[in-house]
């Protein structure tokens, strides 16, 4: 590499190198940015160079190794030119084939990037919605160019800009034209970068001044500095080179973080090379212009990320701020004018001078010019680095370009400006994403980190991790700060165990404020920020965990105890009864399981389990225990009879108290309100108890002599059960208090269906999903013929599908959703035992007419959808397609919309309120409705509704019937629901658990399925049940072990022997 | 420690900015953490007292006044990785190794670290042993991670491995081969170039594996030793202007006849290498 002596030699060299690069020859593009690294792009490199040399193919096709492109998500991946084909999820396998397929100029369409929702497939870079919504500017750089060639950069513009400078303009015309561009600072607090250069041009420069690259970046969850340096570190070394030729700085400074060697590799490269050129060093280019940068690393210290303690720590010494002014441009790196850019406000510079400040500031909105890298990561589908003009709407950045939440749960908020920043909830996420939004949101821009947070993230444990980060990273100058982050992280501490009372929420908000108001520099003045905002947004999370001892995202380990009894409505041991199925003893396991729940059989079948969707089987890396099964194989064995549940002394003669339905919501109240000594009498509309048990769910979920022998379990001398008695027309409210009941609980369920409210829905052979259920349930009827269709998505959609299928002269069942599969509300399970059974599927589709031919339905007339942008529910809308209506013939329509309660205001019952849906209004928390004495619980107040949500309500309902009966205050104290009782663990060893597979329950063949209606899913053998109830976890030992045998804490101790470790102690 | 080491280490900073944090991060780099006794010779030939030099030896993490482990993890704990569980994985390197975060173990074989944010957020928890990042880690990887560590995570096995492969060079200057058919150097024909290093002169042959770091050499060369490397058929020194970006010793280029170039490192012991296909 030969020195250049002037602007023409360097104009000269780029044409030649322009020249010797523009041939025809594909090219295939791999990336080898850290994230890729990790990914294994590194060997993907080396097998494609091997094929090349191997197969002599250097004349035919070319190889470009680069950083960072950003879609960090979908690595390790290929691109290719000129067809800008994109890979991704790369194997070594497949890089032959790319090559190959590349040569003839055609695509491995089955490596494709497709879109792992829709399955959509994209031949071009340009269509993915991760790269299509971005608009580029600086990062669009790094899949052009080999950050190790300066032959790279140089041909695809690089240092023209400098060219630009050094012929055509004077230093106060590059600091006017950064000024004119509004560039601010990309380090996060935002300054006019121009404005900062004109004070260091100002100063008096005899004796040198500096110019430094903040490269430390410390903020954890954002990366784009390093990727640019990584990827375009000649961009940051133009940028500096025309900020001091602006400026008329003397020394160049990048300060970067130990911790990126890659990035320290490339820029050494980068530095070497461009001195080499005569781009570095002493009179540039030929000119009276002389400039050089060295590189300083970083030894780990967050606070370093600060102006002031920056400079000393590149002194050599601690990294302590200190009071300004004197400020950094006055007084900075020993004692001489310094001005501090963030790596990515360099990388703009070279942009503004190419393109005009006129033109660069187009970009983005007013104030608030240019692109942003954004480091969007978290819960997020497509992680990586964004780059979006400011001003995008958060939205925008979250849902086109991150393609929404990463899994099932919903995204809640998204943490921006790291330890310094805080929190924007969902519901504010249409706004703008410029620095004074952001900073008007109680949040600020900072270095870039976007993470997103999902139902699953507990945002007072987000407060407490940074306030236990900025414990350990304050330098302790200040006391305030040292002090202050130490005791707000303490409150937070005991917030997350449940410890705390409201009043220390008071003071951490007083303490924030002291904190943000007496501190020195910037650590301190907004360390209190990721506090404050989760305060001001998400109190009620703050609220939960104070008062109810909940942490509804199931974070907090003292709140959470043993996640699967955390995640039951009504406490149940899971991990408990596991552990007794486990050793064998049978008896014990139902004993636990009865505790909790009167309804163990049924609950055994037609539970949705939430406990499984909590284990942390499930959430670290295998399949959730299945403990639905398990509780199934241990009710198959013990009779409800044997258990006797304890009694209470009932002091006086026994009130009497009365039920509205004999579901499991009616009948557990009943059962509970018996056992404290209350006289109770259950009204039933239908001929049998069991409500939706009976009249809902179909019989091969929940055999009819299961529920029967269950219920008979419950009923004592203390329950009446009264059958054929509905309210409003065979009882009222006011005649069951006149009748000597002093109280009264309203658990009616939701036997209603709602309408389609289309033309012609009422015509013959077209029923609402509930009439028809329970016209086959209870009285046997079968409504279905012919071809059926079920509108709908939710379970009864899928129940009357799989019951319609069973009846006799039914051709075929076809389901009509308007959104996609993976939008439908019905359980998982359930949507593929249907499909299996072979109901059919119609997807996005909108009924928009019945036909009637003769008073008879004979087909339904639809429109198409299309998945359009996420809507308040977290899920993908539905858009009409416009013209594209089509009809389908049918001969029974059964419309499963969702269901309403049965009688809306009741004759003889007033005093009661209803909400717009059509439910019954009660507190949640008491279950109180508007008239005194009259409690409500279950479907009747949620709308539908599970089982085990129903048995909770009626074991709620009955502790607050008796508090209100005793005159006492009606609040449930909330106590930390965490394991309590040590069980002998029997588990599988390590070795054992990582073979272990979930045992499924075996299944009705599909031909049995589909002639008659028996029990589909059966129960596991002995053998199946104890190997897969050794293979739970035990979350519960962490607060159950008796110290002595709790694992040791000494190094060298082998936590794997925890599950032999005798119990004798 | 060898005094004459830390003086090296000394006398190369000094005239650099912010010379005593870049050399006490020599330091920790040979030794793997600071020796009183080497703070001690800073102190004595910088001139700058020990308790400043303890000072800034106890405020940087990247310090360390205690033997650190063979081999160092590093699980990250950044905001990313915390909402996806990092913690979790942190808990579980710690009960494998039976260590808190900070410690080392007692056979001084692992370093256990957290760190708030090792930029590799995409792919969150991620940890990173001895330079290797791992991504998107399960509680159940970790056990494997440390088992694969102890064997060495660059053990390649160089028969099997499809990402190693062989390679024909010949010399820069006078194209001739430098392949030597009839000594063969894991399993197949050498790469011999003469070489010289503190007036010894001698002969190298390298692994023509582009992969593979072995090499016979006489007379045997010590680790870290820059050697000059010479064709042996025109005689002329393999040398460029590029160096190292690994160690910053110089390079040594060999054009690659299937089609390019290949520079290697020419200290003994350093893996810097770039294959070229221009």
């Amino acid at each position: 590499m030969a020195r250049l002596n002037s602007i023409p030699e360097l104009k000269h060299l780029r044409e030649i190198i322009q020249e010797d690069m523009a041939d025809s020859r594909p090219r295939i593009v791999v990336c080898a940015g850290t994230a890729c690294q990790a990914s294994a792009s590194s060997d993907i490199i080396r097998v494609a160079k091997r094929y090349l040399l191997e197969k002599q193919l250097l004349d035919k096709i070319k190889l470009r190794i680069t950083g960072c492109h950003g879609f960090c998500e979908a690595g390790p991946f290929i691109l290719t030119e000129p067809m800008k084909a994109f890979y991704h999820r790369v194997g070594l396998a497949d890089v032959p084939r790319i090559i190959e397929t590349t040569l003839e100029g055609k695509l491995v369409e089955e490596l494709l990037y497709a879109d792992a929702v829709t399955g959509e497939r994209y031949r071009c870079q340009d269509d993915i919605p991760f790269f299509k919504f971005q608009q580029r500017t600086i990062f669009g750089r790094n899949q052009k160019v080999d950050p190790m060639r300066i032959y790279d950069y140089l041909a695809t513009g690089g240092y023209k800009a400098l060219e630009k400078t050094l012929l055509a303009m004077t230093p106060r015309e590059v600091i006017e034209e950064v000024k004119a561009s509004g560039l601010r600072g990309r380090g996060g607090a935002g300054f006019p970068t121009g404005r900062k250069w004109e004070l260091l041009a100002g100063q008096p420069g005899d004796r040198g001044k500096y110019l430094v690259c903040n490269a430390d970046e410390g903020d954890p969850g954002a990366y784009m500095d390093r990727s640019l340096l990584e990827g375009s570190p000649h961009s940051i070394i133009e940028g500096m080179l025309i900020g001091a030729y602006a400026t008329g700085a003397t020394h160049g400074v990048v300060y970067v973080r130990n911790e990126y060697p890659l990035a320290i590799k490339h820029l050494i490269i980068a530095l070497r090379q461009a001195r080499d050129l005569g781009l570095l060093g002493e009179s540039i280019l030929g000119s009276k212009f002389s400039f050089d940068i060295e590189i300083v690393k970083g030894a780990g210290a967050f606070v370093c990320g600060e102006e002031t303690a920056l400079m000393r720590s590149v002194e050599g010494k601690i990294g302590e701020p200190r009071q300004r002014p004197p400020f950094p441009v006055e007084k900075g790196i020993n004692g001489r004018p310094t001005a501090i850019n963030n790596v990515e406000t360099w990388a703009n510079v070279p942009i503004i001078i190419e393109r005009g400040a006129a033109e660069y500031a187009k970009i983005g909105t007013r104030g608030n010019s240019g692109t942003k890298v954004f480091s969007l990561v978290g819960k997020i589908r497509n992680t990586g680095l964004v780059e979006v003009p400011m001003g995008m709407p958060i939205r925008d950045i979250v849902h086109k370009i991150g393609g929404g939440p990463s899994g099932k749960a919903a995204i809640k908020a998204v943490q921006t400006g790291g330890p310094s920043g805080g929190c924007v909830p969902y519901w504010k996420f249409d706004l703008p994403i410029d620095y004074d939004s952001l900073s008007e949101a109680g949040t600020m821009m900072g270095s870039g980190g976007m993470i997103v947070m999902d139902e699953n993230t507990c945002m007072v444990d987000v407060a407490k991790y940074f306030m236990n980060f900025l414990k350990d990273e304050s330098c302790g100058k200040c006391f305030t700060c040292r002090k202050g982050t130490q005791r707000m992280h303490e409150i937070l501490d005991d917030i997350s165990k449940g410890k705390a009372l409201m009043e220390q929420l008071d003071l951490l908000g007083e303490l924030a404020y002291v904190v943000k108001d007496t501190t020195m520099c910037g650590l301190g003045q907004t360390a209190s920020n990721p506090a404050l905002s989760t305060i001001r947004y998400f109190r009620r999370e703050y609220q939960r965990h104070i008062f109810d001892k909940r942490c509804d995202a199931f974070v907090c380990k003292e709140l959470v105890g043993a996640p699967c009894q955390s995640a039951c409505p009504i406490g149940t041991e899971a991990w408990r009864y596991t552990a007794h199925l486990a050793k064998g003893e049978y008896q014990l396991a139902y004993n636990v399981i009865r505790e909790q729940n009167p309804f163990p059989s049924v609950c055994a079948r037609v539970c949705d389990h939430k406990c499984e969707s909590r284990c942390k089987l499930g959430t670290t890396g295998s399949r959730p225990l299945a403990i639905r099964a398990l509780k199934r194989f241990i009710t198959e064995r013990i009779d409800p009879m044997s258990y006797k549940p304890q009694r209470q002394r009932h002091e006086g003669p026994p009130e009497r108290v009365a039920v509205v339905g004999s579901g499991p919501g009616g009948l557990t109240a009943a059962h509970y309100l018996s056992l404290m000594g209350y006289h109770v009498t259950v009204y039933e509309a239908d001929a049998e108890p069991g409500g939706m048990l009976v009249a809902g769910v179909p019989k091969y979920r929940l055999p009819r002599d299961v529920v029967r022998k269950e219920i008979e379990a419950l009923i004592d001398d203390n329950i009446t059960v009264k059958c054929n008695s509905a309210l409003g027309r065979d009882i009222t409210i006011d005649g069951l208090f006149a009748e000597g009941n002093k109280a009264v609980f309203l658990a009616l369920g939701a036997h209603r269906s709602r309408r389609l409210g289309i033309e012609q829905e009422d015509a013959k052979g077209c029923y609402p999903a509930m009439p028809f259920l329970r016209a086959f349930n209870l009285k046997g009827e079968k409504l279905a013929k012919g071809r059926v269709g079920v509108i709908g998505g939710g379970n009864s959609a899928i129940d009357a599908a799989r019951v319609a299928l069973r009846q006799e002269g039914v051709e075929s069942v076809t389901i009509l959703y308007r959104r996609s599969r993976q939008e439908m509300p019905a359980f998982p399970a359930e949507i593929e035992a249907a499909l299996q059974e072979g109901v059919k599927l119609e997807e996005l589709v909108t009924p928009t007419k019945v036909q009637v031919k003769d008073g008879q339905v004979c087909g339904v007339t639809f429109i198409r959808n299309r998945l359009g942008e996420v809507d308040q529910s977290g899920r993908r809308s539905f858009v009409p397609i416009p013209d594209s209506e089509r009809g389908v013939t049918l001969d029974t329509l059964i419309v499963a919309i969702g269901e309403q309660i049965l009688e809306f205001n009741p004759a003889g019952s007033e005093g009661l309120e209803y909400s717009k849906q059509g439910t019954l209004i009660a507190d949640p928390d008491t279950l109180a409705t508007a008239r005194p004495g009259v409690f409500a619980g279950g479907d009747v107040i949620t709308g539908p509704n599970t089982v085990v949500d129903a048995i909770a309500a009626g074991k709620k309902a009955a502790v607050m019937i008796h508090r209100f009966l005793r005159g006492e205050e009606l609040r449930q104290p909330a106590e930390r629901n965490v394991p309590r009782v040590y069980v002998e663990p029997r588990m599988l060893s390590p070795d054992e658990q990582e073979e272990a597979r979930r045992a499924e329950p075996p299944l009705l063949s599909l031909r049995d399925r589909r002639s008659g209606f028996d029990e589909v899913e059966k129960a596991l053998t002995q053998e199946a049940a104890a190997r897969e109830a050794q293979r739970c976890l035990r979350c519960d030992l962490e607060f159950t072990q008796p110290k002595a045998a709790a694992r040791p804490a000494a190094p060298g101790g082998d936590p794997s022997t925890r599950s032999q470790v005798p119990a004798s102690a | 420690m060898n005094i004459q080491t830390i003086e090296n280490i000394v006398n190369k900073h000094q005239q650099q900015q912010g010379s005593l944090i870049a050399i006490l991060s020599e330091i920790q780099a040979t030794y793997s953490y600071l020796p009183t006794d080497a703070l001690q010779a800073v102190s004595k030939m910088t001139g700058k007292s020990l308790i400043d030099i303890y000072g800034v030896a106890t405020f940087y993490k990247y310090f360390s006044l205690q033997p650190r482990g063979k081999h160092l993890c590093s699980v990250c704990v950044g905001t990313a990785c915390h909402v996806r569980g990092g913690e979790v994985i942190a808990e579980e390197f710690e009960g494998q190794l039976g260590v808190a975060a900070g410690q080392t173990t007692p056979d001084r074989e692992f370093t256990l670290g957290k760190v708030a944010c090792l930029g590799a957020c995409a792919l969150g928890p991620v940890a990173v042993v001895d330079g290797h990042y791992f991504s998107s880690v399960k509680k159940t990887d970790v056990k494997k991670i440390l088992e694969r560590a102890r064997d060495g995570l660059d053990k390649v096995e160089v028969k099997t491995d499809q990402r190693i492969f062989p390679i024909d060079v010949s010399c820069p200057r006078c194209n001739h081969s430098l392949m030597d058919a009839s000594h063969l150097v894991d399993g197949h024909p050498s790469i011999k170039v003469t070489t010289s290093f503190e007036r010894t002169h001698g002969w190298v042959r390298l692994s023509c594996l582009w992969g593979s770091y072995t090499v016979e050499s006489q007379p045997e060369i010590p680790l870290d030793t820059v050697v000059h490397f010479f064709c042996p058929h025109c005689h002329a020194e393999l040398v460029t202007a590029t160096s190292c970006a690994d160690c910053g010793a110089g390079m040594v280029p060999m054009i690659v006849r299937q089609g390019g170039v290949i520079q290697i490192c020419s200290r003994r012991g350093c893996k810097g290498h770039m294959l070229d296909l221009v």
